[in-house]
């Protein structure tokens, strides 16, 4: 096997380069949860998950879940995902976090 | 004298008769036409500034439509004077084609400066985007949002670094670590953690890590890989955040920078019998290990950015 042949196996199956990042999460319209991405699906993803993952803890932040009932606006399950919508492991802590966890 | 005093006074006032209106009218569209044109380029340029996107595009054209509205207003001028305009015309023509063959002659030898409005460079300690140039001075805004002109001599005779020639740059990670039993796995985290990221290029090179040294009990690692140019700060932030946690996270020592302090004691030592000779400085030393700020680092000359 040539190197650039071993090179090529390496950048295929050794780690897997992520194309970008999006905040899912889950938003209260009416009377139901909406499933939402931030930056939208239709425009490009992020390419940090440092900054993705700070996006979505201000969010989880902004938009802490009340006692009461559900709220128009409201923001939960947020976590961040790849390019396909599979969810990533957070940086720091190396588990897949969500923040202000609902059950829906 | 008196007479030669007359005779001048005559001269001017023949002159003054024949073409004082003409002269008036002249300097009136003189001028009405310069402070027209300056309204006209000030409105000009704000309308510019919303509309179109390229601002050297932008200055360039609003350069062209000024030059050549003066030369309208003091043709307009020199006609009114009495200048045949097919002289005048000529005269242009001659002073036109003479500017650019001075040019064309003189290019190669005129000192240029090494960037252009937009461009992203450091000059001497000042990093920052050039927004204008001019005869005199070069306008600079740096990233702390000053904005600060810069004498062209000061810019020919500085290095300069123009980070618009080339589309990537390399990032630099060193961190020191304490012990030689985490080398490998340091080395793993710094690599895969630079090679999933989307940022990091595979060419010019792939990222790596080296061991570079060993000095003051810690061994020091060094992480490199490309990225855009635009990119580098962020990238260079994110990679040195995402691999300290790592490697927090797999207790991986770091090295903090060790200094040695000696506390000298000066203990006289008493010597019985006649006199007494000079007293023998006794010095106990102590060291301490005090330790310092933790050495490691994304070492950048541009670190400001």
């Amino acid at each position: 096997m040539k190197i650039t042949d071993a090179m090529k196996v390496i950048d295929d199956k050794w780690i897997e380069k992520k194309k970008g990042f999006r905040v899912c999460l889950q938003r209260r319209e009416g009377t139901e949860w909406v499933t939402d991405y931030t930056p939208g699906e239709k425009v490009a993803p992020l390419d940090s998950d440092v900054t993705t993952w700070r996006l979505a803890w201000k969010l989880a932040q902004s938009t802490p879940p009340g006692s009461g009932d559900p709220q128009d606006g409201d923001m939960i399950n947020i976590f961040v995902v790849d390019q396909d919508n599979n969810p990533i492991t957070y940086y720091a802590t190396g588990a897949k976090e969500t923040f202000n966890i609902y059950s829906v | 004298m008196e007479g030669e005093l007359t005779a001048k006074m005559e001269r001017m006032r023949h002159v003054m008769t024949e073409y004082g209106t003409d002269m008036i009218q002249a300097m009136v569209i003189l001028v009405v036409g310069l402070l027209l044109l300056q309204f006209v380029m000030r409105k000009l340029r704000v309308l510019l500034d919303k509309k179109v996107k390229d601002r050297i595009r932008a200055t360039t054209v609003l350069g062209i439509i000024y030059i050549l509205a003066l030369v309208i207003i003091f043709s307009a001028a020199l006609i009114t004077v009495g200048f045949d305009s097919r002289n005048l015309l000529r005269l242009m023509v001659m002073i036109g084609l003479g500017a650019i063959v001075i040019l064309l002659v003189l290019r190669p030898y005129l000192p240029t400066l090494p960037f252009k409005v937009g461009n992203t460079v450091k000059v001497g300690t000042l990093l920052g985007k050039i927004e204008a140039t001019t005869m005199v001075h070069t306008r600079m805004k740096t990233f702390d949002g000053k904005t600060v002109f810069i004498p062209n001599s000061k810019v020919l005779n500085d290095f300069v670094i123009n980070y618009h020639y080339t589309p990537t740059r390399r990032i630099k990670i060193d961190i020191p670590i304490r012990h030689i039993r985490d080398i490998l796995k340091t080395k793993q985290i710094m690599e895969s953690i630079m090679v999933e990221d989307p940022r990091v290029l595979l060419k010019p090179a792939r990222p790596v890590v080296y061991v570079i040294n060993l000095v003051d009990g810690c061994v020091k690692m060094g992480a490199r890989c490309w990225v855009n140019n635009t990119k580098f700060w962020l990238t260079q932030c994110d990679l040195l955040e995402k691999m300290l946690n790592f490697m927090e996270r797999d207790k991986i020592v770091l090295a903090g920078r060790r200094q040695a302090i000696r506390v000298f004691h000066e203990t006289p030592l008493e010597v019985s019998g006649e006199g007494t000779g000079p007293a023998l400085d006794m010095q106990a030393t102590s060291a301490a290990q005090v330790p310092e700020e933790t050495g490691f680092a994304a070492v950048s000359d541009d670190d400001e950015i």
